[in-house]
């Protein structure tokens, strides 16, 4: 059994009065990829940014590698709480490249400012980054120049020189032309081949299909159905699941 | 001509003062300015309602008020002050509170997001404002800084209360002595010449920011 990355206990959060996590309990394993899906305002963005803390938790506990997050809603002191997330890297929605950079120097500037590694050592590796999602030419350029296929590529880039054992995607095809996604999902895809321990939170329904180890269908706050991306396309049992299903596919 | 040439040596002698009173007070207040806007927005509510406070006092009373106030007023309380040292810091503590209320509109128009990418990378709220945010605030506050900024070059001009020989009060002098009015004309020139200056150097900032779209 491969060594456990993720693991989510009970967790609970709240916005006011509205409960959007209602007691989550995950587990992700080295090397498995995880879809979650489900209807917008199900809370699966919420539990991917309680994971790296864009989210406080109200309840529950949290354990990345062995190292706890948050124990039953009690979270470790600042810096540790740093490190614990320094495993994990993300990609978002809108991209969120830093616009005042150029894509190498978004690329290197985490590693320079966070883990002050010396320039010489990051640059060599954020270019063979970037030759790795295809955008080496596009080096000295900045992201207001590009696409959004290739900005979020570069996010992602961005994410990888870090060097994360876990990346999070928050609907990372979401606010892309449809013509475009092919190229982000062709990415995310290699990643997945190269062992990359992944959660994505998606509505992309084909890539779950094919490339996750595991998907989880969320509704209501609410882990409603795990498991096999054939069981859960092709034999759901949970009647929300099969309504969802429906829908997307029609 | 040679009464003119008369007249320029008192005047540039003059804009030498308005020249050293308008970068002294620049190059105090805009770090001070930052300084209070991040007060502002801080999650220490007394710490940011003080800023707000000052603010409101700094932008709500005149600045030839706050000037003859640290200048006459402190002297009671104890605090004497050289003239050029009183003018500067009236200007700084007025000038501060602007370029604080520019600095906080520009920080608040940078999206969350580049604060989520940053947070997500590891980043402290420190590293977060100085490489991502501020920078970014730059480029968006330049236009009403240039403003203030110019506006700062004139206000120099107040300190005539003060008995101190700026390009205005130096200008005047003449004009009272001698009964002519070219030393005003030269004095606008004098004006219009250092404004000129603040508005290629904005300029030319505008442009090196423009290097990237948003």
């Amino acid at each position: 059994m491969n060594r456990m990355m993720v693991e989510m206990q009970a967790v609970q959060k709240n916005f006011g009065e509205l409960q959007v996590l209602k007691g989550i309990d995950l587990e992700l394993r080295q090397g498995e990829v995880l879809a979650i899906i489900g209807p917008s305002g199900s809370g699966k963005s919420t539990l991917l940014r309680c994971l790296n803390r864009l989210e406080t938790v109200d309840a529950g506990s949290i354990i990345i590698e062995g190292e706890p997050l948050v124990t039953n809603g009690l979270y470790v002191p600042e810096n540790k709480q740093r490190a614990v997330c320094a495993k994990m890297g993300m990609v978002f929605q809108q991209f969120n490249l830093f616009p005042h950079m150029t894509v190498l120097e978004n690329l290197i500037e985490a590693p320079l400012v966070v883990k002050q590694m010396k320039k010489a050592e990051i640059v060599p590796i954020a270019e063979e980054l970037l030759a790795k999602v295809g955008l080496a030419d596009k080096k000295d350029v900045y992201p207001g120049r590009l696409s959004g296929g290739q900005q979020q590529r570069v996010a992602i880039a961005r994410a990888l020189a870090m060097n994360p054992d876990i990346m999070l995607f928050d609907e990372p095809t979401s606010s892309l032309d449809p013509e475009l996604t092919g190229e982000v999902l062709k990415t995310m895809r290699n990643l997945a081949e190269e062992n990359m321990t992944m959660i994505v939170v998606t509505h992309e329904m084909g890539f779950a299909r094919e490339v996750a180890s595991r998907v989880v269908f969320m509704a209501d706050g609410i882990v409603q159905e795990v498991g096999k991306p054939q069981a859960i396309f092709e034999n759901p049992q949970n009647e929300r699941l099969q309504a969802f299903l429906k829908n997307m596919l029609k | 001509m040679e009464k003119i040439l008369l007249m320029i040596y008192p005047l540039a002698e003059g804009s030498l003062i308005t020249i050293e009173l308008f970068a002294v007070t620049l190059l105090l207040s805009l770090p001070l300015g930052l300084v209070l806007a991040l007060a502002r927005r801080s999650q220490n509510r007394p710490l940011s309602k003080a800023v707000e406070i000052y603010n409101w006092i700094m932008r709500g009373t005149p600045l030839m008020l706050q000037l003859l106030f640290i200048y006459f007023a402190l002297p009671g309380f104890g605090i004497l002050l050289p003239d050029f040292a009183a003018a500067i810091l009236a200007f700084v503590l007025n000038y501060a509170a602007y370029f604080a209320e520019i600095f906080r509109a520009g920080i608040q128009s940078i999206s969350k997001g580049q604060y989520e990418a940053a947070r997500a990378l590891g980043f402290t709220y420190y590293e977060t404002m100085r490489r991502i945010i501020v920078p970014q605030m730059i480029k968006r506050v330049l236009p009403p800084i240039g403003n203030e900024t110019i506006t700062l070059v004139k206000d120099t001009s107040l300190v005539y209360v003060l008995a101190m020989n700026d390009l205005l009060r130096a200008a005047r002098t003449i004009v009272q002595r001698e009964f002519d009015m070219t030393p005003f004309m030269i004095a606008a020139i004098f004006y219009l010449a250092m404004t000129f200056v603040v508005t290629r150097v904005f300029n030319w900032l505008e442009n090196h920011y423009a290097r990237y779209d948003e």
